[in-house]
């Protein structure tokens, strides 16, 4: 499985919000998305996953272009966790992330014993278990994210889109879901990328970094590579110290006060 | 939703039976086998006047009425799941406005002896005022952001109150009319016929297939527009095709009864409560709860009170203080 983007271009309306971007995601790896706001982040993962249409070049999955998925393929290959968990109406959390089996049940079938198996695993996993029958519009916005979460390793894709997606959790859960990315990552040769404003979760349990600036990519490799207090000061005008903490094996990012 | 439907035949008999001039249930079976299954069995004895009002007055009537209710209230449903607001209505996107404004010209070029012309005027003026609130939210551009709530919302309400202006407008020219226009604004099942009856059955029949075909789909889209990408829901095609049905429904029903207000408002939301917000048991029910509604104040106005009030009135009238109270006691208990 290869995620392939050449040449991408992207505006909303006068500025370009993402700017002739090319790089190559393959199976295996995490990979975290940095930069400051305003920078594309967002954008880049609405682009890979087919939501926004690119101005210009093109966005490949094993070579295919994304929009020649139906949007049922597409869902059965790419799952999205994105910013926004709100859910207008009061369905109940086992119903939520029911949702997340609809690319597999056919239109006016009920959800298979399999499905409801699946579902109820995986709210083991994540911890909600005990949530099920609560309204989703009642959760605190840390366990509805975990909800959203679930739902989407529900959909049992190779690639996992993260948008965010552990901003409210506290950080128990956010390492436990990380923990269980990194695993699915490494066992089912999933593709990870992920948004993160928190450099050293990035660093920590990432392969890679892509620094966005502007929309442009500034850098691109392991967090070896492209953690520098020079790339720091340049994509979000802090100073910084960086270092190799042998706690994390990897590179992590301290804020000296001044 | 077997209790639904039994209660709904239930008040279709019941309504039948009531009137001016009242009719033993009994009698309404004879009338009603003979008709429907003439060759099984048929009753001698049965009496010309009866036949006649049950036949060609009260069942078109009562048949457009509960047609019109569960329109309006899958309707409603629709809206509501689109646009991601429980306030949503048939007429949020100025479709009233538009069947209205219609109306109000077959009226005063005075069409109305030409006898369909006010129906077909009203479903004209609605169909317009529908496609110009999708042209004026929908950009090219970025249609992923065009048709979002907000700016459907926006355009419905700046369309309607041209309409609304536009309809005062024509009251203030109409001179000895404006009792026509205004009786009509109003809503009444009066005088409905069959081709009525036919007309919004194939409408709702329509209205009904697709939705369910969809109703998993709306499901998704509550939780918000990427997610529901993101899950597989084709957005576009999805939104369009049942922002279409639901207006057309709401059009039809316009077109045949007037305005009648609450009914899509009002029924979803009550029937929330017993089904929870999954489509497909809300759609089905909805219809019902509707239909069983509409009946019930179409027959008070029709049979219980001295004089017939017209039906928009008495639902908004009845529906706005059940609202008002149902609102307050599940938003804060």
């Amino acid at each position: 499985m290869e995620i392939r983007l050449h040449n991408v271009s992207f505006s909303y309306d006068a500025g370009m919000t993402i700017k002739a971007f090319s790089g190559s995601f393959s199976s295996g790896s995490f990979y975290s998305v940095i930069g400051p706001n305003g920078s594309g982040k967002t954008t880049l993962i609405d682009l890979i996953s087919g939501f926004l249409k690119p101005l210009s070049g093109n966005i490949e999955i094993n070579s295919l272009p994304v929009f020649s998925f139906s949007k049922k393929n597409l869902a059965r290959l790419i799952a999205v966790v994105s910013q926004d968990h709100t859910v207008n109406f009061p369905f109940s959390v086992k119903d939520i992330i029911l949702m997340g089996r609809h690319p597999y049940i056919s239109r006016f079938s009920l959800p298979s014993a399999e499905d409801i198996q699946k579902v109820e695993k995986l709210m083991d996993i994540c911890g909600i278990s005990h949530l099920q029958d609560r309204k989703i519009n009642e959760l605190s916005g840390g366990e509805r994210q975990r909800c959203v979460f679930a739902r989407a390793l529900c959909q049992e894709t190779p690639i996992l889109l993260l948008d965010e997606a552990f901003s409210n959790m506290d950080i128990h859960h956010t390492l436990q879901m990380l923990q269980l990315v990194k695993q699915s990552v490494k066992e089912k040769n999933r593709i990870v990328i992920s948004v993160f404003h928190d450099l050293n979760l990035a660093s920590t349990w990432s392969d890679s970094l892509l620094v966005l600036k502007e929309g442009e990519l500034r850098a691109f490799g392991s967090s070896t590579e492209t953690l520098t207090e020079e790339i720091i000061k340049d994509v979000f005008q802090v100073d910084s110290i960086v270092e190799y903490n042998q706690h994390v094996h990897a590179k992590q990012v301290y804020y000296p006060m001044h | 939703m077997i209790l639904f439907s039994l209660f709904l035949f239930l008040m279709i008999f019941l309504s039948l039976s009531m009137g001016y001039i009242r009719i033993p249930i009994t009698d309404i079976f004879q009338i009603l086998i003979t008709k429907t299954a003439s060759s099984l069995y048929s009753f001698k004895d049965i009496n010309e006047t009866h036949l006649a009002v049950i036949m060609d007055v009260r069942l078109p009537r009562i048949l457009s009425c509960a047609c019109v209710g569960a329109a309006l209230a899958l309707s409603g449903v629709l809206f509501q799941g689109i646009l991601l607001n429980p306030l949503a209505d048939p007429y949020t996107l100025g479709v009233s406005a538009g069947a209205a404004f219609g109306a109000c010209i077959a009226i005063i070029l005075n069409l109305s002896n030409a006898f369909v012309s006010v129906p077909v005027f009203s479903f004209i003026g609605a169909c317009l005022t529908l496609f110009s609130v999708i042209f004026l939210s929908y950009s090219p551009k970025n249609p992923t952001a065009g048709l979002s709530s907000n700016n459907l919302i926006l355009s419905g309400v700046i369309v309607a109150a041209i309409l609304s202006a536009g309809i005062s407008f024509l009251k203030f020219i109409a001179n000895e009319q404006v009792s026509v226009i205004i009786f009509w604004l109003m809503g009444s099942f009066a005088s409905k016929t069959w081709s009525n009856v036919f007309i919004i059955m194939i409408f709702l029949m329509a209205g009904f297939f697709v939705s369910i075909f969809f109703a998993r789909d709306l499901n998704l889209i509550s939780l918000g527009a990427k997610s529901a990408s993101s899950l597989g829901v084709d957005l576009k095609k999805v939104i369009f095709i049942l922002l279409l049905s639901g207006s057309l429904l709401a059009a039809v029903c316009v077109s045949i009864s007037g305005i009648i207000g609450f009914v899509g408002l009002l029924v979803p939301h009550m029937v929330r409560f017993i089904t929870g917000p999954d489509n497909r048991k809300l759609i089905p029910l909805s219809m019902l709860s509707g239909a069983i509604l509409l009946l019930f104040a179409d027959t008070i106005t029709r049979a219980v009170l001295p004089h017939e009030i017209p039906i928009g009135v008495l639902t908004a009238l009845t529906g706005g203080p059940v609202f008002c109270w149902i609102f307050k006691k599940n938003r804060f208990k």
